[in-house]
């Protein structure tokens, strides 16, 4: 059969962000492909060296329109960490809520996604329905629903009131019904099931040649999880599973972030109860000593690194953000060979690719 | 000649058919929209969006056959309204004759072959792509369909839709004797209309738009436009071939009988799109081959030993 070159991106109906492949498809099978990115490279990391500290808090929030906080989380800390400061306990909880508000939002944003691309649009209306409830609680408790400016250099720059209090507890309390309501649909509903069971597998072995991290990782099986296995405060206090699954597949992938939203709401309901009171900042210094720190975080889709070098001015020296969404970029062309048409957008959305953090 | 030109172009011919059209797509993308929690379109929303497109301009690419681009949905769509004229509205048929069932059958597939010369002539990569998705799922459903559809007529002893429909009037309503066909209609009707979940030809997440990415303006209206039509001709033969008992039930009870008939009818597709994901092609074609054939033909079967 006659092979005709496919052109996917940079606009397409498959895509949320900017992202180039162009692919060799004989018949309904594709050959392979080959990979465009930086469509939406900013320069952050330039940009952070021209701004100070406190600036550079704002631009980081900008790298990702779905993991902002976690980016700011990762960079407050490295900059405390030069400081030698160390945020008042209330801080450090309410940043952890932030995160696993923005985890239930993304994986059910992503949820969405998956199923639109498969052609079931009930599924993708409901989750992001669902997900309505979790940015009207981050709506409440920092007037953002998407860019929350929720940490600053020494703390977080909101207190919770009785009021968030009770619609936290309230939406989490909805959001648990929800999340296990669209489980159990799609843990029945076969044509989901046929389309994503067996699709782009991923071996073991192959995450750890790629050092694929987060839920990709976790769907193959790697029990990885940074919120466990290097935890920043408050995470070494709280208890929670680490989601895997032994097959690999777009389906355990799906199987995966769904248990996972559910780990996370239970993970929201710890951190309300243990709650501590007292202030939620500390003063920080404008000027940074000299030094370097490396701080890491487990974002909606796995580990994000920041490594941090400051020459004793109010200005960064250098700034290196390693996003989760890089190494599964490169597994991307191979994982785009040897499958069908109808197998690119399960391949896509199954890695949850996040091309704004990736080009920065 | 005035009898038949009211025939042709009011009732139950043109203007009939697209008002029919328009109205099963609003019920259905309202439905659809509340099975999804969302509001959903006002009543005028199928009619704003056609007026919109034949509106729009009309573009091909480079090199592309404009005079087969036109002809195509010109084509199909007075296939389709010819098909929708031998089919009996809450009883009533202008035109019949023995052997209709065939021809429309005959006239039905003529949008999908039309639709696989679109994406061919408009010279896209998705719509080369899509053109031959579709014929692939034309072979996947159209045999059981086919197949299906014999039942109601080797039952009747007529292959004449009029004629099955007054056979049932005797018989009872054929879904009672066979209720495996009447599903095996409904799938091979959704593959026909392409809609969700056997929307492969037109999977936007997959091919862009399928056959008709290139397509635009008045072409792409004309093509929306048949595509509906195209659904009550379908929904209105399934009905009379299956639920067609009311021919001698006084005028105004038969017609609101097949009114509820056709709601019936578009809320189970409504549903069907709502609660399935889309097959990949080869899913599909495992589907019409190794199930949906044999279980056709367990159908006809049965109904052979009936009728002895």
């Amino acid at each position: 059969m006659r092979k005709i070159t496919v052109p996917i991106g940079p606009q397409h109906p498959l895509l949320k962000e900017p992202l180039s492949m162009k692919l060799e498809i004989s018949g309904e099978r594709v050959l392979g492909g080959t990979l465009r990115l930086g469509y939406v490279h900013r320069g952050i990391e330039k940009l952070a060296q021209q701004r100070t500290y406190v600036q550079n808090v704002h631009l980081i929030e900008r790298i990702c329109g779905i993991c902002s906080h976690v980016h700011t989380t990762t960079y407050c800390s490295a900059v405390e960490a030069i400081l030698g400061i160390e945020i008042p306990p209330r801080a450090q909880y309410i940043r952890a809520l932030m995160c696993e508000l923005e985890r239930i939002h993304s994986h059910l944003l992503w949820l969405g996604i998956l199923a639109k691309h498969v052609g079931l649009d009930t599924i993708f209306m409901h989750a992001w329905h669902d997900r309505e409830l979790v940015l009207d609680i981050m709506e409440s408790i920092s007037g953002g629903r998407v860019s929350h400016a929720a940490n600053e250099i020494g703390g977080v720059r909101f207190d919770l009131d009785e009021e968030n209090e009770t619609l936290i507890r309230t939406n989490i309390s909805k959001l648990h019904d929800q999340v296990s309501g669209v489980l159990d649909v799609i843990e029945n509903e076969p044509a989901l099931q046929a389309r994503t069971r067996g699709v782009a597998p991923i071996s073991t072995d192959l995450i750890r040649q790629y050092c694929m991290v987060g839920p990709i990782a976790r769907a193959s099986g790697l029990d990885v999880d940074l919120r466990r296995d290097d935890p920043w405060p408050p995470y070494d206090r709280l208890d929670f599973n680490v989601i895997t699954h032994p097959d690999g597949d777009a389906w355990a992938r799906t199987i995966v972030r769904a248990e996972e939203t559910r780990e996370s709401l239970h993970l929201c309901e710890a951190i309300l109860r243990d709650l501590p009171g007292g202030d939620v900042t500390v003063r920080a210094p404008r000027k940074v000593p000299a030094g370097e720190a490396v701080t890491r975080s487990e974002a909606p889709r796995g580990e994000v690194f920041y490594y941090l070098r400051s020459d004793g001015s109010d200005q960064p020296a250098r700034l290196k953000i390693r996003t989760p969404t890089l190494p599964a970029l490169s597994l991307l062309p191979e994982q785009l060979s040897a499958i069908n048409v109808a197998d690119i957008p399960v391949v896509l959305a199954g890695i949850d690719l996040c091309i704004a953090c990736a080009d920065r | 000649m005035i009898e038949g030109l009211f025939f042709l172009l009011f009732f139950p011919g043109l203007a009939f058919q697209v008002v029919c059209g328009l109205a099963f797509e609003w019920l259905d993308r309202k439905l659809l929209a509340r099975f999804q929690r969302r509001v959903g379109p006002p009543w005028y929303q199928p009619l704003a969006d056609l007026i919109k497109l034949f509106s729009k301009e009309d573009l091909l690419p480079k090199g592309a056959n404009h005079l087969i681009a036109a002809l195509l949905p010109l084509v199909s769509f007075s296939a389709v309204l010819t098909a929708g004229l031998y089919i009996p509205v809450a009883g009533f048929t202008p035109f019949s004759f023995e052997g209709d069932l065939i021809v429309i059958l005959f006239l039905m597939s003529v949008p999908t072959l039309a639709y696989y010369l679109a994406g061919i002539v408009s010279l896209g990569v998705y719509s080369v792509l899509g053109g031959g998705r579709s014929l692939l799922q034309f072979f996947s459903y159209e045999v059981p369909l086919l197949i299906a559809l014999s039942g109601p007529a080797i039952l009747g002893q007529s292959w004449s839709v009029a004629g099955i429909m007054e056979a049932q009037t005797v018989q009872g309503p054929f879904v009672i004797f066979q209720p495996l066909g009447f599903i095996l209609a409904i799938v091979g009707l959704i593959g026909k209309l392409k809609r969700d979940p056997l929307d492969i030809p037109s999977a936007k997440s997959e091919v862009v738009g399928g056959s008709l990415t290139e397509i635009t303006g008045t072409k792409l209206g004309l093509w929306h436009l048949l595509m509906k039509v195209q659904a009550v001709v379908g929904i209105f033969l399934v009905i009379n071939l299956y639920l067609g008992w009311l021919k001698y039930l006084p005028a105004h009870l038969s017609i609101l009988v097949f009114v509820i008939e056709c709601l019936i009818m578009v809320v189970i597709l409504s549903v069907t799109s709502a609660v399935f994901a889309r097959l990949r092609i080869d899913q599909l074609a495992g589907l019409g081959w190794k199930i949906l054939v044999p279980l056709a033909l367990l159908q006809i079967g049965f109904v052979i030993l009936m009728g002895v």
